[in-house]
């Protein structure tokens, strides 16, 4: 009997201690004080894009003008046309820039010219201002490496597009055939880089 | 045994009559007294978090920058403070994006706002970030006007006037920014 007793008491410290111990965790958790906070979150996001810019200035053509020196029949060695200026171009995150060119080619005498004779005029075209390696395109060439740059960074620059080191397709004693109107291509193409 | 329990009976009673010859009425007053603390407790914000989406043009004459983003409310339902004199405090952090790297020329990498907290004070508690284009210094805080009286109400909080620092380009990614509001007594309410 007196051993339950005992038994009896101790189980009845053990609850209250328990009881306490409750009681002092809910003060420490649940309690409320005068003063509260709430925060949340507010997120979004910008997606990446170039934009490739407005041509500036006279037009979307370099005009070569005559592609001869009227005395030889070749290619004058002096061809020479402005830069033209591709601006308000950007990209909002990592990018590359490509540059890719056709040969100017006679658009009238489209047949195989006669022997010692030429129909197209090679060039390199050049993009510049976007990556510290400029974009060029070689036409004519069997490849073209350097046609594609790589810039790390977000960028809003101008782009300076330009021709030159003209060359007479087939070789320099190729003579051009006599057309009015040579034509080529250059396209400078802005990419998000993965 | 009998003996004994008679014995202890008369012990027992003989306290109780000596009383009761005393008199035949007593009263007592007993105090019943209790305190309430001092508290608030602010509503679950909702909804939560605020997604704005996609935060830039992707065409026309504004491409890459800022788009007009929408006002956006969240609401604090059922705050309350049971006490006179409590204000709000809100402090909001402009969206910046998490990308650590710096930002170009012409960019910007965080979008600022006003938050405004209503219906507490008679005036808004009402806040606009000014985060740099790089992103520093994306935090703002402001206390409201005092409310007079013990309140209980829906707190709204306001998102507005979504802007990039000197209407820059927008570098691409992912933003994030964030809104924290109090509500205290006043003389703890800024901070």
């Amino acid at each position: 009997m007196s051993r339950n007793l005992k038994r009896l008491a101790g189980l009845s410290a053990a609850a209250i201690a328990i009881a306490w111990s409750g009681t002092a965790a809910a003060q420490e958790g649940g309690g409320g004080s005068d003063t509260d906070t709430k925060n949340f979150a507010v997120v979004g996001n910008v997606p990446a894009m170039c934009v490739g810019g407005t041509l500036a200035g006279t037009g979307a053509t370099f005009d070569m003008g005559v592609l001869i020196d009227v005395n030889t029949g070749l290619l004058r060695n002096d061809l020479a046309a402005p830069p033209k200026i591709l601006s308000g171009s950007f990209c909002s995150a990592r990018s590359t820039i490509t540059v890719a060119a056709t040969p100017m080619a006679a658009q009238t005498f489209t047949a195989t010219p006669p022997a010692g004779f030429s129909r197209t005029v090679n060039y390199t075209a050049t993009a510049a201002g976007w990556t510290e390696t400029p974009a060029s395109y070689v036409t004519g060439a069997g490849s073209n490496p350097a046609a594609v740059q790589t810039r790390g960074t977000a960028f809003s620059g101008d782009i300076t597009v330009s021709v030159g080191s003209f060359s007479t397709g087939g070789g320099a004693t190729q003579r051009l055939v006599a057309d009015t109107n040579y034509q080529g291509n250059v396209t400078v193409t802005l990419a998000v880089a993965s | 045994m009998k003996r004994l329990a008679l014995t202890l009976l008369a012990t027992m009673a003989l306290p109780g009559i000596a009383h009761a010859q005393a008199t035949d009425t007593a009263s007592a007053d007993v105090g019943v007294a209790g305190s309430v603390a001092k508290l608030c407790m602010l509503g679950t914000p909702t909804p939560a978090p605020v997604d704005l989406g996609q935060m830039a043009n992707t065409s026309g004459t504004r491409v890459g920058k800022i788009a007009a983003i929408s006002d956006r409310t969240v609401t604090l339902p059922g705050s309350f403070c049971n006490f006179a004199g409590s204000a709000i405090t809100v402090t909001a952090t402009a969206l910046v994006a998490d990308d650590a790297s710096p930002v170009e020329p012409g960019f910007a990498k965080a979008v600022n706002y006003t938050a405004a907290v209503t219906n507490w004070a008679p005036g808004p508690a009402a806040v606009t970030t000014n985060a740099t284009a790089a992103g520093g210094s994306p935090t703002n805080s402001a206390t409201g006007p005092t409310q007079p009286a013990p309140k209980v109400a829906d707190l709204d909080v306001t998102l507005s006037n979504f802007t990039a620092p000197s209407d820059n380009l927008l570098t691409a990614g992912a933003y994030s920014g964030l809104v924290v509001v109090k509500l205290g007594p006043v003389a703890s309410g800024g901070d």
